[in-house]
């Protein structure tokens, strides 16, 4: 494994106020770039005040959302909506690779810092805008979050089980829709920076959801077919759902091995031609008679268990794990995923590692800045005497 | 004038299925060359048969015509090519060594047994930059699991923490778990490309898409960490919202999402709906009691809902600011107008059996001040063959027969004839339908993309 850093010598300039924006100047940061957090004075950002809270305490540098998305990042405080606060900014601009922004469309020219702008102090500039509907067309002003963005994406109206269709869909898990929104500004801005090209990059929330649907968008492009559950699951239902276990739920996909194969692994080799097994239709057709075979094997074993047993006989079952249960995994403790830092006011901090593994330069752990950490030592790289930091201090622009 | 950013990098794309195609897709849609590799033996199966049009087979070539890979392969290039032979082997060497990135999705051991891992790869061109794609990565004692899109969720705590508490734990049901593997895929090699821009080094990259979706759920795994919580699934629940749900709307399957994230969203709301008296219920009147007593309010709320179309309902709701989406359908997408307005479909001519259809962006980030840049359509099956094994490798077209002759390449793949969709099972399918077709879907299609559309 090598050592370097494959971002070191860019700098990244983040506004960003929600999850998308921060999440993608997070992988900047992680992969080695110098990424400044520029906060609002005194509140700081706003995810300083979202959930989880270390020992639910309420605290701005406590946030484990606000850990979570600036880890190795810096803080400066900068009121970039007062013409002061602008002028600083501008200065930094100079030094920028990359400016991650996520007002509502407008206001950055409104504060006379548009891409125009800010491209003739720095003509190798790249700036991505990160806003929920994008910087034109007729939502460009509708008011969202992560939850609406999904619902309007497509995403949401498919998520429901193949079992019951017409129940009420559940949102995934998290904030997917601004993550993924946040990975794909990684990878828009660092294609145009790998390639030396200045760039001001629009980017959508809502498309960057209807963008994961590729093949269910297939599905209505070419046979007019749009689907509320997953229902051609490869290997007929009830087959590649989650079913429950001794201690949870696993997930039954067959795989290669062959859902004959499950014969095998319920200790009933004699039903290994049993068309419930051998025909997908058969099964789509009497799913309960599928169950009743399979179910009160499940409910004797572990979720491990019947996964190991499983994999033997090449059937891709695999465990629902709850987020505490990945710290028990034995293939991420081998891989060494989690990350592990010392934060001023958490103590020890434990959090998701790197999303792949590169082999002459890792990804690197690092704690959330403080509130205004390094707001000095940046100011003073730009050019700013003690005096005049003291000053914009006591104006309150920094 | 179209900016392709990535115009002049080249890449060997030997990914299958869904995963790592979703990925290179993305790569060809910011204008690089990526040069797809099918094995005459082993073409891509599944995507190739997978939403034939109008559910109808082609007699001939039906391995042209599947709408999955459409999706998935536009704007690559197709040759075919054996890599268990030796002459295959060394022709793909010959690749690498004029290529910047080697994309790969099978299981982790193939590309060693081949011969052709890193090691390899790099004493032919040293600073090539290898993309290995996973369920749980290259290493480890898990490492050579079984795994589809369903492990990879299902092993991230992204399914555990999904779907309603009184039903199971819900998977994505649109492949969110490939998508996450093949996009950080290109998200590492373009990490990787700029390290070597600038050192003149390349790298191997191993990615286990069950990792890639753990990190989007970093925030929820920090309560674990920082608390010893765990978090249970609660269908639309936030932690810090109420009202936050999706709510019925009038007709029979029409949803809407609302999510109220202050007190002025709150009071404009209870105004809407003509019950500024709940404002001032202490059941009600701040966030905390929202949420505490929120299935009461949702029964409130939703009692409104259903009195209006799911889409007019939501303008109604954002012209008082109040954060909403209504629930799409996948054909309510295709004639969204703020998609159609913002060119997110590009109509695509895929040529006889097929004709002119939408094809959605998978990179969807516009440049502002440049023209979207439109993809060719996904290659036949080793359309390019002569472009790339002549033009690019300087293999004579004699050669080039010869290699026919061996099978080392191949014009026509081992293919099963074409099978329909069971669309009629679909939506006969648990007795109360797993969706829905839509009859005239050519005609709303053609409305909305112009009269051409899937005229063969």
């Amino acid at each position: 494994m090598g050592e370097e850093k494959a971002l070191a010598g860019l700098r990244v300039l983040d506004l960003a106020n929600n999850i998308a924006g921060s999440y993608c100047g997070k992988l900047f940061a992680d992969f080695g770039a110098d990424v400044i957090k520029v906060e609002p004075p005194k509140d700081g950002n706003p995810l300083r005040k979202r959930v989880p809270f270390y020992k639910d305490e309420k605290d701005k540098e406590k946030s484990g959302m606000f850990f979570y998305l600036n880890t190795n990042k810096k803080s400066i405080t900068l009121d970039i909506t007062k013409k002061e606060g602008a002028d600083v900014f501008k200065k930094l601009v100079k030094d920028a690779n990359l400016i991650i922004e996520d007002f509502e469309p407008g206001k950055m020219k409104e504060l006379g810092l548009s891409y125009d702008d800010l491209k003739q102090i720095n003509p190798d500039l790249v700036m991505i805008s990160i806003t929920w509907f994008g910087q034109d067309g007729p939502y460009k002003d509708y008011k969202a979050t992560n939850f609406t963005a999904y619902g309007l994406g497509g995403a949401m109206y498919v998520m429901r089980p193949t079992k019951w269709p017409d129940i009420r869909p559940a949102v995934l898990g998290g904030y997917q829709a601004e993550y993924t929104a946040g990975l794909i500004g990684y990878i828009t801005s660092m294609a145009a920076l790998a390639m030396g090209k200045s760039a001001w990059i629009d980017l959508s929330v809502m498309e960057a959801v209807t963008s994961t649907l590729t093949g269910i968008m297939g599905d209505y492009a070419y046979l007019g077919f749009y689907r509320r559950t997953l229902p051609w699951a490869i290997h007929g239902f009830p087959t590649q759902e989650n079913y429950p276990c001794k201690d949870g739920y696993v997930n039954l996909t067959p795989g290669i091995g062959g859902t004959q194969a499950i014969a095998e692994l319920i200790g009933k080799p004699e039903e290994k031609d049993n068309p419930l097994l051998v025909k997908a239709g058969a099964r789509v057709k009497e799913p309960e008679k599928f169950e009743a075979l399979i179910l009160p094997w499940l409910k004797e074993h572990t979720k491990w268990e019947i996964t190991e047993k499983a994999q033997k006989l090449r059937l891709a079952f695999a465990p629902i794990l709850s987020p505490g249960e990945l710290f028990d995994d034995p293939q991420l403790k081998e891989r060494e995923f989690f990350a592990k830092v010392n934060h001023p006011e958490m103590d020890e901090v434990t959090y998701a590692g790197a999303p792949a593994k590169l082999s002459e330069t890792p990804w690197k752990e690092g704690r959330a800045p403080l509130l205004g950490e390094h707001t000095k030592e940046v100011l003073s790289q730009a050019g700013y005497s003690e005096d005049e930091i003291n000053a914009l201090k006591e104006k309150g622009i920094v | 004038m179209a900016y392709k950013i990535l115009e002049g990098i080249r890449v060997v794309d030997l990914t299958t299925v869904y995963a790592g195609p979703m990925g290179t897709r993305m790569l060809a849609d910011l204008g690089a060359e990526i040069i797809k590799i099918e094995s005459p033996n082993r073409p891509d199966l599944f995507t190739r048969m997978t939403a034939y049009p109008d559910n109808e087979p082609p007699e001939k070539e039906n391995w042209n015509a599947g709408g999955y890979f459409h999706f998935l392969n536009a704007g690559k290039l197709g040759i075919s090519l054996d890599l268990s032979t030796e002459k295959g082997k060394e022709i793909f060497k010959k690749l690498v060594k004029i290529s910047d990135i080697v994309m790969e999705n099978f299981s982790p051991r193939v590309m060693d047994n081949l011969g052709l891992g890193y090691e390899e790869l790099k004493k032919v061109k040293p600073d090539i930059i290898m993309v290995s794609m996973s369920g749980l990565g290259h290493y480890g004692p898990l490492r050579d699991y079984y795994m589809y899109m369903t492990g990879m969720e299902g092993m991230s705590g992204l399914t555990y923490i999904t779907g309603h508490p009184e039903y199971p734990p819900l998977l994505s049901n649109y492949a969110y778990g490939d998508w996450m593997l093949g996009v950080t895929g290109t998200a590492a090699a373009l990490t990787a490309l700029y390290y070597r821009k600038k050192t003149g080094k390349g790298q191997y990259i191993d990615v286990a898409g069950r990792e890639a979706i753990v990190v989007h759920i970093g925030d929820v795994i920090m309560d674990y960490t920082l608390n010893g919580r765990v978090k249970e699934r609660e269908g639309n629940a936030h932690p810090e919202m109420a009202p936050h749900e999706c709510y019925r709307c009038k007709g029979e399957d029409s949803w809407i999402n609302i999510a109220i994230e202050n007190e002025d969203q709150w009071k404009a709301l209870c105004k809407l709906m003509g019950k500024e008296e709940l404002k001032d219920d202490p059941r009600f009147s701040n966030m905390e009691a929202r949420i505490k007593n929120r299935d009461e309010l949702n029964k409130i709320i939703e009692e409104w809902t259903s009195q209006y179309d799911h889409i007019e309902l939501m303008e109604i709701l954002q012209k008082e600011g109040i954060p909403s989406g209504a629930v799409l359908t996948m054909k309510e997408v295709f004639l969204n107008p703020h998609l159609i307005q913002r060119g997110f479909f590009e109509v695509i001519d895929h040529g006889k059996d097929v004709g002119k259809r939408p094809i959605g962006k998978q990179m969807p980030a516009k440049f502002v001040g440049y023209e979207s840049y439109v993809p060719s359509r996904a290659p036949k099956f080793a359309q390019h063959n002569e472009y790339v094994f002549c033009e690019l490798l300087g293999i004579s077209k004699d050669e080039l027969k010869k290699l026919e002759e061996e099978k080392v390449i191949g014009t026509i793949p081992r293919f099963p004839p074409g099978r329909p969709t069971r669309l009629d099972l679909i939506q006969k399918q648990v007795g109360k339908g797993a969706g829905f077709v839509d009859p005239n879907y050519l005609e709303e299609l053609r409305k909305a993309f112009g009269e051409d559309i899937g005229k063969k």
